[in-house]
């Protein structure tokens, strides 16, 4: 059980950040990071490694997103947008026009695309969730990225024109 | 074509010829920056970490706290260094009880309330 509790700590932050892309919605995603929580509790063994283990939580998570979108039958998310940060009138349009562009997606490469870009699993943590190679995974999500920077090229041309950070990770 | 570009972004192993070639053209140099940016645009738009505001008060809350301590713990410690060693000796050491400038004394059987008696006013 403790094991399950350090696990799910060390999860949590990017377990989160990826379910809020994933439903559109950041109490959304804190309630069914909980679910993914009681079944990792629920689990009578661990994978082995920690590449593993981070690959089997964000499997769970996968699974109840996508349940999650069944039951809602939520296939687009312009009415539930994350409220803005305070006073952040062009943040508030970013997150809009970021979540629809997500939604656009299809759905596993909106996943694979959120658990490289916000929750930082690698291409072979990536590739254990999602049953796939990390060959496939690299392709997915680059094809993720080509569709995303046909669907953000204002917020990109915009972001262009100010010193970046190539924020290789 | 270019998802080398992609691998190299997110520091998974990467061919460099394949990299050197794609950044040989000025789509893929072009494409490079692009995914630079949308990573930019992506992070800070919907995608914060939920836990963010509530860190940025429990560390602004935490900075307040630990300068409260130390304001408190150099006021102390000035004080003491800074008082004359004396003061606390003086205290301690030469400080006794006055003089009294009078003495009662308690004479059994006698009326203390009787006002008639000498010393009453």
């Amino acid at each position: 059980m403790a094991e399950s509790h350090a696990l799910f700590a060390a999860c949590h932050e990017g377990l989160v950040r990826y379910l809020a892309g994933a439903v559109g919605h950041r109490e959304t995603a804190r309630d069914l990071a909980q679910d993914v929580f009681v079944r990792v509790a629920a689990a009578d063994t661990l994978p082995a490694t920690d590449e593993g283990r981070r690959a089997w939580v964000f499997h769970i998570a996968r699974n109840i997103a996508i349940d999650h979108h069944r039951r809602q039958q939520l296939r687009h998310v312009e009415g539930i947008v994350e409220e803005p940060a305070a006073g952040a009138a062009d943040s508030a349009d970013t997150a809009l026009i970021v979540n629809q562009a997500l939604a656009s997606l299809d759905d596993l490469a909106r996943d694979v695309f959120l658990m490289r870009e916000v929750a930082g699993l690698s291409y072979g943590e990536i590739a254990e969730a999602c049953h796939l190679t990390p060959d496939a995974i690299r392709s997915r999500i680059h094809r993720a990225r080509l569709q995303l920077r046909k669907h953000l090229q204002r917020p990109i041309t915009a972001a262009r024109a100010h010193p970046m950070r190539a924020g290789l990770r | 074509m270019h998802d080398v570009i992609s691998a190299f972004l997110d520091n998974e192993p990467f061919d460099p010829a394949e990299l050197s070639a794609s950044l040989a053209t000025p789509e893929g140099r072009d494409l490079l920056l692009d995914l630079v940016a949308l990573r930019a645009v992506v992070q800070p738009a919907g995608l914060m970490p939920v836990s963010a505001p509530a860190r940025g008060r429990l560390v602004y809350w935490g900075v307040a706290a630990a300068a409260a301590v130390v304001i408190l713990a150099s006021g102390y410690v000035v004080g003491r260094q800074s008082a004359p060693d004396s003061v606390a000796s003086q205290a301690a050491t030469t400080i006794t009880a006055p003089e009294p400038t009078s003495v009662f004394k308690f004479e059994p059987g006698k009326n203390w309330t009787d006002s008639t008696q000498a010393g009453g006013n």
